[in-house]
């Protein structure tokens, strides 16, 4: 029995948070959100998720900047982290230019706002599997 | 004149004679009943050239008989002294221009004429004078015009005569403005009152019917008594200068509008995707028989429903380019209607309102409609910032005052305050701390609006502490304004009448 994956979904907007909650929930996701990018950086610490959901556009901290510090933080730099934003993918949203620091590598995924709830649903599973594959020919030392 | 008798006169008279007819500041020549010239000072050689055994025609005015209409033969008649302005020639051959003063030379009263004196002085320089002054009143490019004290125009410049028509003996206010009555704060009473220069932007309008923005210069001249007599209008036409003033304001209104525009995408998806998540959830709860999911998802479909409704309308009063109508209101009024609106929706989330009225601000011309969306604006966000606080004790003030010649609004609170961060970025487009409840336009519209009164806002602002925003306008501002949108319907009246 496979034991129940951890999502953290960061973003202000109330009504996201329960939307993307109840789309993750009926993949079989475990949620915990938070609201600012300090709570956001506080639970990853604490709950370790299998995936982070970000938004980019926050009153106080742009998501960005927790992205840096998830991105450049030991324990927390291999989570996978997937953007979720009202920024057009292309080409507005040049995430380069954004994050401007060559050694952070680009996030899992982008969903632009409002989501394909089709789409993001898979892409979020397929994300969360490749990691667990990842991790677990890492343990048994298969490349 | 030259008699034996002068021999014998005393020293004083002696020196009358020779003395002053040398030293008077004239030309001086006496003649006779023949126009011969008998005697004149050095001055008078000097200016016409030699004169002995000529006529006197002759010499002034290089003739070869006497001048038609010679005022020297009416005094040799009626025995009365005459000045006229007269033009001849000098001793260079130069033009000349003076003014004479003919005297009846006589033994005694009664008797005949024998002589005149004539005495003359040069007016070239005060002619030229005259002249260059004359060309300076018709032609300077600024409506100029004198004014009496029943405020008559009797005189007026070309300038003034092709903009406005020929107006000679008509009221300045019906001709300036087609009014019937004299102006409120009438510059040029003033200027009658107190004899001072004043200076005001004033709004008239064109014998064609179209409005003339000018700055008016009242200055007094010439006085009856303690009186000033009568008042010199100078004014400098900037209607020009006003419409390009107007086009920089268009241009960056819709130059905003285009930001926001762009701006407005990122609200409208984040209330498409609360609209979807509640739909999503709303199919959940229906599939599953599940109220609680059901009821959460409607309250996500009404919320959203009315963010749309709200941005729209923000939207579209700020996107609005409509000028200022302004009435005359008490902005103490208007102030106590905002905390009638606002005082339940405070004490609902423990904040109290209250107002703080200067009773020196009195009536002053603004557009209700507008100031009300502006305090609107910085009241809510006052009550909002309360609201985010730590602070317990919320308390928003709303002030007025009239100082240094402006009419102020300060909202005030203890709320949470801005770093330095946000202050920066408080007026513009889309920039909001309040997450999904704001639309990030309230700050912009209310510039918006302080702007096109001709005000001006400023925010202080210490994090933790609280938040004091000002808006105030300048009464002179206003005072033109206002006058602008009484010119306007006063054109738009005859208009009408035309039609």
């Amino acid at each position: 029995m496979s034991q129940k994956k951890h999502v953290l979904i960061v973003d202000d907007e109330p009504d996201v948070v329960a939307y993307l909650g109840a789309v993750l929930e009926t993949c079989g996701f475990v949620t915990h959100t938070a609201q600012d990018t300090e709570s956001g950086f506080r639970l990853a610490g604490e709950v370790h998720p299998d995936l982070i959901c970000l938004d980019i556009m926050m009153p106080k901290e742009s998501g960005l900047s927790l992205y840096r510090r998830l991105r450049t933080d030991d324990g927390l730099a291999d989570i996978p982290v997937v953007i979720i934003s009202g920024i057009e993918n292309e080409p507005e949203f040049d995430f380069r230019q954004l994050v401007s620091d060559s050694s952070i590598p680009p996030p899992d995924a982008f969903f632009e706002k409002p989501i394909d709830v089709t789409l993001f649903g898979r892409e979020i599973l397929r994300i969360v599997d490749n990691r667990r594959s990842a991790t677990a020919r890492r343990k048994s030392g298969t490349p | 004149m030259s008699t034996t008798s002068e021999t014998k006169t005393p020293a004083l008279e002696d020196w009358m004679y020779r003395g002053l007819f040398q030293q008077v500041p004239f030309n001086v020549a006496i003649i006779d009943q023949d126009y011969n010239i008998v005697n004149a000072n050095d001055n008078f050689t000097e200016y016409f050239g030699p004169w002995r055994g000529k006529k006197c025609y002759r010499v002034y005015k290089k003739l070869s008989q006497p001048c038609l209409g010679c005022n020297a033969r009416l005094t040799f008649e009626d025995g009365q002294p005459r000045v006229s302005d007269e033009s001849g020639v000098d001793q260079h051959g130069q033009e000349a221009h003076y003014v004479v003063h003919i005297a009846p030379l006589r033994k005694r009263k009664g008797a005949s004429v024998k002589y005149i004196v004539e005495m003359s002085r040069d007016i070239v320089e005060t002619k030229n004078w005259q002249m260059e002054y004359q060309l300076l009143f018709e032609r300077v490019p600024c409506y100029i015009t004198v004014i009496d004290r029943n405020y008559k125009i009797i005189r007026a410049n070309e300038n003034f005569r092709r903009t406005f028509g020929d107006v000679l003996g008509r009221q300045c206010f019906e001709v300036y403005k087609k009014r019937r009555t004299k102006c409120p704060n009438c510059p040029a009473a003033r200027t009658f009152r107190d004899g001072q220069v004043h200076r005001s932007q004033q709004v008239g309008i064109k014998k064609g019917g179209d409005k003339a923005n000018y700055v008016l210069t009242t200055s007094p001249l010439g006085r009856q008594g303690d009186d000033v007599a009568h008042v010199i209008e100078m004014s400098m036409d900037i209607t020009d200068v006003k419409k390009l003033q107007k086009e920089v304001i268009e241009a960056e209104r819709l130059s905003a509008v285009g930001q926001t525009v762009a701006g407005l995408a990122h609200s409208i998806k984040n209330i498409l995707m609360g609209l979807e998540g509640g739909m999503y959830i709303m199919g959940r709860g229906l599939q599953r028989n599940d109220r609680e999911k059901l009821t959460q998802g409607w309250d996500m479909l009404e919320r959203n429903f009315n963010k749309t409704t709200s941005l729209v309308r923000d939207f579209l009063s700020f996107a609005k380019g409509r000028m200022p109508e302004l009435e005359m209101v008490k902005p103490n009024a208007l102030v106590e209607e905002i905390i009638d609106l606002y005082q339940a929706i405070a004490a609902e989330v423990g904040v109290t309102l209250t107002a703080d009225l200067d009773p020196k601000v009195g009536t002053v011309p603004l557009d209700p409609k507008g100031i009300h969306t502006c305090l609107t604006n910085l009241v809510s966000n006052a009550i909002d910032a309360c609201e985010m606080s730590d602070n317990r004790q919320g308390e928003v003030t709303i002030a007025t005052s009239a100082k240094k010649g402006a009419v102020s609004f300060t909202v005030t609170d203890n709320g949470t305050g801005m770093d330095s961060d946000i202050k920066r970025k408080v007026f513009t487009t889309f920039f909001t701390t309040k997450g999904g409840k704001g639309t990030g336009l309230g700050l912009l519209t209310t510039r918006r609006i302080v702007k096109e009164h001709g005000g001006h806002i400023t925010v202080r602002s210490i994090s933790g502490q609280g938040t004091r925003f000002r808006i105030s306008f300048p009464k002179s501002r206003l005072t033109t304004l206002y006058d602008e949108n009484k010119a306007e319907q006063v054109l738009k009246q005859q208009v009408k009448e035309r039609s």
